[in-house]
Order: C-alpha cells, then structure tokens, then sequence
C-alpha cells in the first residue's frame, strides 16, 4: 500500500515537472502584463494576431516552410528509388545506407555542421552560406528518417513479390512502380515525411552555423529574440515558442496515429519521433 | 537534382540483373563480357547512386574532412599539435570535462526517473498508458530554444515558480540549471526507449519465482536486474552520446548568467569567429565523433546482450 502511494506521487510530480514549462510558455503567449505576480493579470490574444502580422517573423515562417519543402523534395527524390531498389533488387544497397545513417544518428549536428563548414569553404566556395547548402545539409541528416519508414513499408507490402507479380503481367516495370509500387507504400512515404518536416522546421544547429543571418528560418529568429538582451520581446517569443511546439506535436501524433496497428512497437515510433526534436 | 530513373534496367529483365547473382552465369571472355559484367553492376547500383553519392559527399566527407584538419598543420605535414594546443588550452579542457560531467549525469539521472516510470507505465491499463505515452510525446517535442524559454519563464529571476515559490533556483544557465532542463527531454527519451524492453520482464516469470518461493527482492536481484540491465545500459548510453552533442538548448541557456561552456558551444563560437583556430573546432569535433562511435558500438554490444531474452 505505502509502495502504491509512493508511486503515484512520483508520477504526479513527474507529470507536473513536465507540464509547468509549457504552461508558463503558454500564459506568456497570453498575458496582457506579467509582472511580479505568480499569474499574469490579464489574458489576451493579442499577440498571436500580432506576431504573425510582423515581417520577420512571418518572413522567418515562410523561408522555414520552404526550407521544410526544398528538404521533402530533396530526400523523397533520393530515398524512395534507393530504397525501391534495395528491397527489390540489390539488398547490398540497404546495409550501405544502414552504415550511413549511424552518422546523423549519433554524430552531433553542429559536428557535421563544421565539417561541412570547413569543406565548402576551400572547395565550393560559391555554395558558402548559401540556402542550397543549408537545404542539402538538412536533407542529409534528416533522410534516415525516410529511409527507414519507406524502406519498412516496402518489405511490409512485399514489394518484391509486387514487382515480380507485374511483370508476369508484361508490366513495364516504371509503371509497376507508379501503379503498384508507389499506391502499397505511401503510408510510409507519409509518415517518414512527416518525421523529415519535423526535423526541417526545428533544426538549429546547422542553420546557426552554415546561414546565420543570411537566412533566418524560425529557429534563428527564435534564438535571437531569446538571446538578445536589449530587444526582449517575451511575448512575442511565447506565441513563436507555443506555434512550433504545438506544430511539432501534431506531425509526430500524426505519425503515431498513421503506424498505429502495424507492429506492436508504436513506441518506437514515438521514441523516433522525438529524437529528431531533440537533436535540433 | 537528377531524378534517377527507376525504369531503366540495363540489362533486361529485372531478376536477371539482380547484382547479388554470380555473374559467371553467361560464361564468356575479353571485354564483351566484362561490358556486361559492368553493366549488371551498375544496373544493381544505379537507382540508389545518388543518395550514396549525396550522403558521401554530405556526411562521410565532412567527417573525414574533421579528422584530416584536426592532425594537418599550419606548417604543413601531419602532427599532434592541435590536440595538444587543445589539451593545454583551459577553456577547451573546462568544456570537455563539463560536457563528460553533464551527458554522464543526465544519463545517470535519467535512468534513475526513466526507469521506474517506464516500468510503472508498462504495468497501466490500456487507457493510463496512452495517457502517458502522450505525455511523453508532448514533452519530448517541447525541444530547442522554445523548451530554453519555457525553462527561463518558469525558474528564471521573473519566472512563474520563482515567484509562487518565492525562492531562488539555480540560474538557467549554470550546470544545475542545465540539467534541470535537459531532463525535460531526457527522460522521456529513456522511457520510450525502454518501454518495450521492461515488458519483456513477463508477470509469469513473477509468478514462476514464487512458485519457488523465491521473495520479491531475490526476483528482483537475480531475475529483473540481470534481464533491465543490458537495456538500462543501452538507454544510458544513447542520452549520454546525444546530450553531448545537444546545441539548441544550450546555445539559448548558455546565454544566460553564469553560463557553463560545453564543447558543442565552443565548435559553434569557433566556427562563428572563423578568423582563427579552425583546427580546435575540428579536434572537438573528432572528439565527439570519438566518443559517438565507442559509444555506438558499446551501444550494439549492450542491445544484443539485451535481446537474448525476446
């Protein structure tokens, strides 16, 4: 009896802790004024209105979301046919691609960020700074994420005996992989997008390193709102704080959601998720 | 951007061209032969070319790149100077041995709160441990400069529990303070990564020992202990690799007060100043790499030790 009492409040305290932070983030997005009281003294939507009708933050939005586009197209064009083949021809491909992807896994991004850095300076200096570097730069730690979920869905649907199914049929194998191919493992296309755009929109590491101010995505705006000392605008840096968290959520819920029922290990999926949240 | 065409199988009928066959099915010699032979290769190869191509040149070059600057010297040659002038500068050794302390210790206190909340979650009704799941999921994905803000207006000088609470907390950007927010996220972690293995501890093996007449604390010694451990390790050791390559948060708390230096802090104010000692960003960078890899395969090693039980 003591050992169950004992276990919840450590599971209150635990559910608390993780709650406050958000909660103060949000009455932050919402306080008319917050002075030195424990709650603000008014609440307002104001600065949600506000904050999106700046430049730069809606400026920051848009160079995010096309960074976020560039990064999807980048990796759906490279992953899916590497992928396609593996499972159906050439299964050396995939142990290749499953040594490379240890790399964004475990090697830290602002790592690869110097590395990069270090390269393009003497090599191409052309691409230096520039907003091809940083969308090929987040394309390639991001792919993992695809690869694993395409290639998943791929042996899931059995994609070899697909293919080899049409072309008994005398299908021509481009349209096996349109018409046969493309329709079994777009679950996987989806959700391992969802994971790649959740990446994009958060990274900061290698935006702060190879761009800085050349190009502002939410993040930076983000970390410079927070570190400057002078133009302290907490209110505005609350909504931006709750936006992208509750945009975060609802991509890795989605992808929850989408692999639900496939595979017991929906927590893998969950565990996932939050792994690209939390290098970024 | 070339997109690879799927379609083109050189060499005819799709399992035919499989490179995993023998090629000497066709027989034959002189360049005939090994024209087709290439050929068959690259039909193996092609659709995925790309990506390799663009992953070499993203990934492994870069690091390659890291590990030729950290011995190349200014003088020409290769040497252990960088390292060296590395080791002997204060600020670098002060950074390496506070990011060593933070990712053992959050590691360390991870599993200490992860542990007993991934083992009283698996053993929820249905409805409880979506409930935490969720949970989790919302923490885990309060990350980056965002879960810095939340920190600092919650603790911080005018925070909400500062003021309700009336105290003073350790400032965000001290190592106390630090670790305080790196546990938002941590812990979660180590949870969903061990969710699935405390489940593998079956009710039934419980039941066994009593059977035996074995008490509580002996199952726990001899069979729990022995089963989580290799599962505790890998948990450990995946936090301990990615909090010490975290930059997000600590860039945001580091600007704070009282500030800790950790080493990913210290490859970003290098790269940004870019005037001079590029090659001490490039030593802490292998550094890391270093201890990404041990950590890896330690990682591997702890896994299957761990799966033997599944």
């Amino acid at each position: 009896m003591r050992s169950r009492i004992g276990s919840r409040v450590f599971l209150a305290l635990l559910a608390l802790y993780f709650a406050l932070p958000l909660v103060a983030a949000l009455l932050y997005s919402l306080a008319t004024k917050w002075g030195d009281t424990v709650l603000p003294s008014g609440y307002t939507l104001h600065w949600w209105v506000d904050v999106f009708s700046r430049p730069e933050v809606s400026g920051a939005l848009g160079r995010s979301l096309v960074l976020t586009a560039v990064t999807l197209a980048i990796d759906v064009l490279l992953v899916v046919p590497a992928a396609y083949w593996s499972v159906v021809h050439n299964p050396r491909i995939g142990s290749v691609v499953q040594t490379v992807t240890v790399i964004p896994f475990a090697i830290p991004w602002v790592v690869i960020a110097a590395g990069l850095q270090l390269i393009v300076k003497d090599t191409v200096p052309q691409l230096f700074g520039t907003f091809w570097l940083l969308a090929a730069a987040t394309a390639a730690i991001a792919f993992p994420f695809l690869y694993w979920a395409v290639e998943n869905s791929l042996l899931a649907a059995d994609a070899r005996r697909l293919s080899e199914a049409a072309a008994t049929c005398g299908a021509h194998p481009m349209v096996t992989l349109v018409r046969v191919v493309l329709p079994a493992i777009r679950g996987g296309i989806v959700s391992g997008s969802l994971l790649v755009a959740a990446t994009a929109m958060n990274e900061f590491a290698l935006a702060k390193v190879l761009v800085g101010t050349r190009y502002e995505t939410l993040p930076l705006w983000s970390a410079r709102v927070f570190t400057s000392r002078t133009g302290n605008d907490p209110n505005a840096l609350a909504v931006i704080t709750i936006f992208t968290f509750g945009l975060l959520f609802a991509l890795s819920a989605l992808v929850v959601w989408l692999g639900r029922g496939k595979s017991a290990s929906s927590t893998l999926a969950l565990a996932r998720t939050s792994s690209s949240a939390e290098k970024g | 951007m070339t997109t690879p065409q799927v379609s083109t199988p050189v060499a005819g009928d799709a399992r035919a061209s499989g490179a995993s066959r023998p090629p000497a099915a066709l027989g034959g010699r002189g360049p005939a032969a090994l024209g087709r032979r290439l050929l068959r290769l690259l039909a193996g190869w092609l659709p995925a070319l790309p990506l390799l191509v663009f992953t070499l040149g993203m990934l492994v070059l870069p690091a390659l790149r890291l590990v030729h600057d950290t011995f190349a010297l200014r003088s020409g040659g290769f040497g252990m100077d960088n390292i060296q002038k590395v080791a002997d500068n204060p600020v670098d050794r002060e950074a390496i041995a506070n990011s060593l302390e933070l990712g053992a210790l959050q590691a360390t206190l991870a599993a200490a709160f992860g542990m007993p909340a991934a083992w009283l979650i698996s053993r929820m009704r249905v409805a409880g441990r979506a409930t935490w799941l969720a949970l989790m999921n919302v923490a885990s994905n309060f990350a980056g400069i965002g879960l810095a803000f939340g920190f600092v207006a919650l603790i911080g000088t005018t925070g909400m529990l500062t003021h309700l609470l009336d105290v003073s907390f350790p400032a965000t950007g001290s190592f106390t303070g630090m670790n305080i927010a790196y546990l938002y996220f941590n812990i979660p972690m180590f949870v969903l990564l061990t969710l699935p293995a405390v489940a593998v501890l079956k009710d039934d093996w419980w039941e066994a020992a009593q059977v035996c007449h074995a008490t509580r604390r002996q199952f726990w010694r001899r069979i729990g202990a022995p089963v989580l451990a290799p599962f505790a390790a890998a948990g450990w050791l995946l936090i301990f690799t990615w909090t010490i390559g975290i930059y997000a948060v600590a860039y945001a708390l580091a600007s704070g007060p009282q500030s800790v230096k950790l080493i990913t802090l210290q490859i970003g104010a290098t790269l940004e100043s870019s005037v001079f000692g590029l090659e001490r960003a490039a030593v802490l960078s292998v550094l890391l790499m270093l201890l990404a890899i041990v950590s890896t395969v330690l990682y591997r090693l702890a896994i299957r030790r761990a799966t033997r039980w599944l």
